[in-house]
């Protein structure tokens, strides 16, 4: 059987586009999968601006959309998704169907899935913060939202809040609720919210309680230094355990451990920080392409630390937050790691051919 | 058998303020935090020089190097907690504690500077009169008389009398001079400060240095109550020591305390006043080859280093190499010496709150100092400070060694060794 020249990609975040861009540039034909209607991921999506530089989001990643669009060597399918596969490495025949319900069956010689994560549902806490109950508390997500607008206020009222707390690691770091990991961005993300709020709300005082701080790398002075020296944000060890309603405000209960003191603070907006869990897709990809898990429900990899992006199936590749959480340069890192791995592997299929 | 001790139960009883009243044996439980009233942190990081209070991440790692911690509850860590809870540090006994030793900011990873923090917070209290009675009592000696400690200006060249060799006074002695010596307060008026003084004149004559003294018309360098909050009164005094300075011919400028050096290192240039600036027993160590010793100080010795020699100038060898030189002395080094050394609890105007301090600590930090001496098994505590003779003598008798430790300034040591004063020990 002939060995099939094209790569499929799944999922168009900047792990996607970036496997995507990198791999046509190589000279292999990409078709490109995604069932959103727009390319650019949970990024452009949902977030006005990138940690840690801050950047306007759409502006951010013009060039590497634009790259994406105009690639001749990339067939881009917005609004679809993988349905099925049948077949093995070097000649894979995957189903894709549009939102119409039309099937199209392509055969691909490798596959990069990308399907990234899915933001935690903090209806499913442990703890009660009242996600679905207080229109104060909202999730990071809610926040990039209003960030977009321009315009901070209290959902339940429409005033600016004077006082906001970021609650960090909601979904993350539990057993309980069953995900024991870290998701190694919040407390950046929550650190360059909190710059944001200080910049359209200079008289707002916001406040991080924290278990520990995880700002690795460059984002610990260019995010957590920079929030608390330039911008007053105050961190506190110790999170929070409950919100609950007083008069028309929000009073978080919890410790301050540096004191050692019990804490019941009045709070005018409450900001969950929502860690990452493995995407819809994600899981449907691992079912359909046989992905095994690993110990958290991500897709697995082999070989790590020196591979992060080879599945134990071969001929299919990960890349990005489908593999556990990552940050963008992370998931970027990966998808340019995957495109050349999942070229490697289809020249060298092709050159076995011909032997 | 023994009858067992019955607690004493006060019926009204306060502890630093608050009311303790009750039940000797109840438990107390930690005070809800309600709110974290970030005014106070504002206001104070943003007075200038006070910004990098905000800095601190909790670490923690000045707490364990703050000498006023192992006597109280204190460390910039504290005071920055306690500020983000609403304490007003501008109303709080925090202010007052610290001793600018500088022994936080060495492990800081944040730089969280107390040195500039503590000068800038305090001066704006001080112009509130917010500050305790025994240092507002202190500057005004100063502004008054010159030196803190409220002695007649015209008699800060009195000890001369006592050294027993010229020392020649410049206003009187019309030629210029290699040497200015500059006494200080504490060597010009204080009975054991006045001991070294004279010890010091005796081994500059003895070695044959040509220098002078400024006599009345020095008045205190002011260091101290710039770290203690009144900037003001330092620029008086700079500005007035500087114009006397600048009257006369000399090359050196050799300084006995290490408040002053630091003074005259960083401060009085950015007023104008520049000259080439030693320690004595950096000048001194320079000299040691010329030093004829006749007298062996068999005892075991160790040296305290002050604050503003080591940590705030770097310099811990020019001490040692003098004491090293004694035939018959065995240095020994304690637990916390040259970078981590302790404190003597004098620095920052810690000179003039023994009574406040008293108030809110557990012990002296001189008394801590001398327990670690004796723990090293010292007879003798060598210093080069003028704050600390006295300090730490009160403290040996305070902590019942009297006897046990004796406490002399290095140019003691020496003068004793060259067979220029009477034997000390």
């Amino acid at each position: 059987m002939t060995i099939a020249s094209r790569l499929l990609v799944i999922g168009a975040g900047p792990a996607g586009l970036e496997a995507a861009a990198a791999a046509a540039d190589l000279g292999t034909p990409v078709v490109l999968v995604e069932a959103k209607d727009e390319i650019g991921g949970t990024p452009l999506a949902y977030y006005a601006t990138l940690t840690p530089h801050l950047q306007e989001t759409h502006e951010a990643m013009q060039g590497m959309v634009a790259r994406v669009r105009q690639h001749p060597h990339i067939d881009l399918r917005l609004g679809t998704r993988v349905v099925d596969r049948e077949g093995e490495a070097g000649h894979f025949q995957v189903t894709l169907e549009d939102k119409a319900g039309k099937r199209t069956v392509e055969e691909v010689g490798a596959v990069i899935v990308a399907t990234g994560f899915q933001h935690f549902d903090p209806g499913r806490e442990t703890q009660l913060y009242g996600y679905y109950e207080y229109d104060d508390v909202i999730t990071l997500v809610d926040a990039e939202a209003m960030f977009k607008t321009g315009r901070i206020v209290r959902p339940s009222n429409g005033q600016p809040p004077e006082r906001i707390a970021f609650i960090q690691c909601v979904g993350s770091r539990d057993r309980q609720i069953g995900n024991q990991w870290c998701s190694k961005v919040c407390c950046g993300i929550a650190s360059k919210q909190a710059i944001e709020f200080k910049r359209l709300l200079p008289q707002a005082k916001v406040f991080i309680f924290y278990i520990d701080m995880r700002m690795y790398g460059f984002w610990e002075d260019l995010l957590y230094w920079k929030a608390q020296e330039e911008y007053k944000v105050n961190y506190i060890r110790g999170i929070v355990t409950e919100v609950i309603r007083k008069g028309d405000r929000l009073l978080i209960k919890g410790e301050d451990t540096t004191m050692g003191r019990p804490m019941e603070v009045p709070m005018d907006l409450v900001v969950l920080s929502v860690g990452m869990e493995p995407s819809a897709g994600t899981r449907e990809m691992a079912r359909i392409f046989g992905l095994p898990k690993e110990s958290h429900g991500f897709l697995a990899t082999v070989g790590e630390p020196l591979d992060t992006v080879s599945t134990p199936v071969p001929g299919v590749y990960v890349a990005g937050a489908a593999a556990g959480p990552k940050d963008i340069e992370d998931s970027v890192s990966m998808g340019g790691m995957a495109a050349a791995k999942a070229v490697g592997f289809l020249n060298r299929l092709k050159v076995a051919e011909t032997v | 058998m023994t009858e067992k001790a019955k607690p004493v139960e006060l019926d009204v009883a306060y502890v630093d303020g608050v009311k303790l009243t009750g039940p000797w044996n109840r438990m107390f439980e930690p005070r809800v935090i309600t709110d974290y009233d970030l005014n106070p942190l504002e206001a104070i990081t943003q007075i200038p020089g006070a910004e990098s209070l905000g800095y601190c991440y909790q670490c923690g790692k000045c707490t364990a190097v703050c000498p006023i911690d192992t006597v109280g509850d204190y460390s910039p860590r504290k005071i920055f907690r306690r500020t983000q809870l609403g304490i007003d540090l501008m109303d709080s006994p925090d202010l007052w504690l610290c001793t600018t030793c500088a022994n936080c900011l060495r492990v800081c990873p944040k730089e969280v500077n107390m040195i500039q923090i503590m000068p800038a917070v305090r001066e704006q209290a001080v112009a509130k009169g917010n500050a305790p009675q025994e240092l507002l009592t202190a500057f005004e000696n100063t502004a008054r008389y010159g030196n803190p400690l409220g002695e007649p200006p015209r008699r800060r060249a009195d000890w001369v009398k006592a050294a027993g060799v010229p020392v020649p006074i410049l206003a009187q002695h019309k030629a210029p001079v290699d040497v200015l010596w500059w006494v200080e307060c504490y060597p010009s008026y204080h009975p054991r400060g006045k001991d070294a003084s004279v010890a010091l004149a005796r081994i500059l004559h003895h070695l044959g240095v040509d220098f002078g003294i400024l006599g009345v018309e020095e008045k205190c360098a002011g260091d101290s109550q710039r770290m203690a909050g009144e900037t003001g009164l330092f620029e008086v005094l700079a500005e007035h020591n500087i114009k006397v300075l600048s009257k006369y011919q000399f090359n050196t400028l050799m300084v006995t305390d290490p408040h002053a050096f630091n003074a005259f290192l960083h401060h009085y240039p950015k007023l104008g006043g520049s000259w080439p600036t030693v320690h004595y027993t950096q000048f001194l160590a320079a000299r040691v080859e010329a030093m004829e010793f006749t007298r062996a100080i068999r005892k075991r010795v160790t040296f305290h280093d002050p604050c503003y020699l080591g940590r705030h100038n770097g310099e811990y060898d020019a001490p040692r190499r003098l004491l090293q030189a004694i035939p018959g002395l065995e240095l020994v080094e304690m637990g916390r010496c040259r970078e981590n050394s302790y404190c003597c609890g004098g620095g920052g105007g810690g000179m003039w709150m023994d009574g406040f301090a008293a108030q809110h600590l557990n012990m002296r930090l001189s008394e801590r100092r001398v327990l670690e001496a004796l723990e090293y098994g010292a007879e003798v505590l060598a210093v080069s400070c003028p704050y600390e003779v006295s300090r730490f003598e009160d403290a040996v008798k305070s902590t019942g060694n009297a006897g046990r430790l004796a406490v002399l300034d290095i140019a003691e040591l020496l003068a004793q060794s060259l067979g220029l004063i009477p034997e000390q020990v």
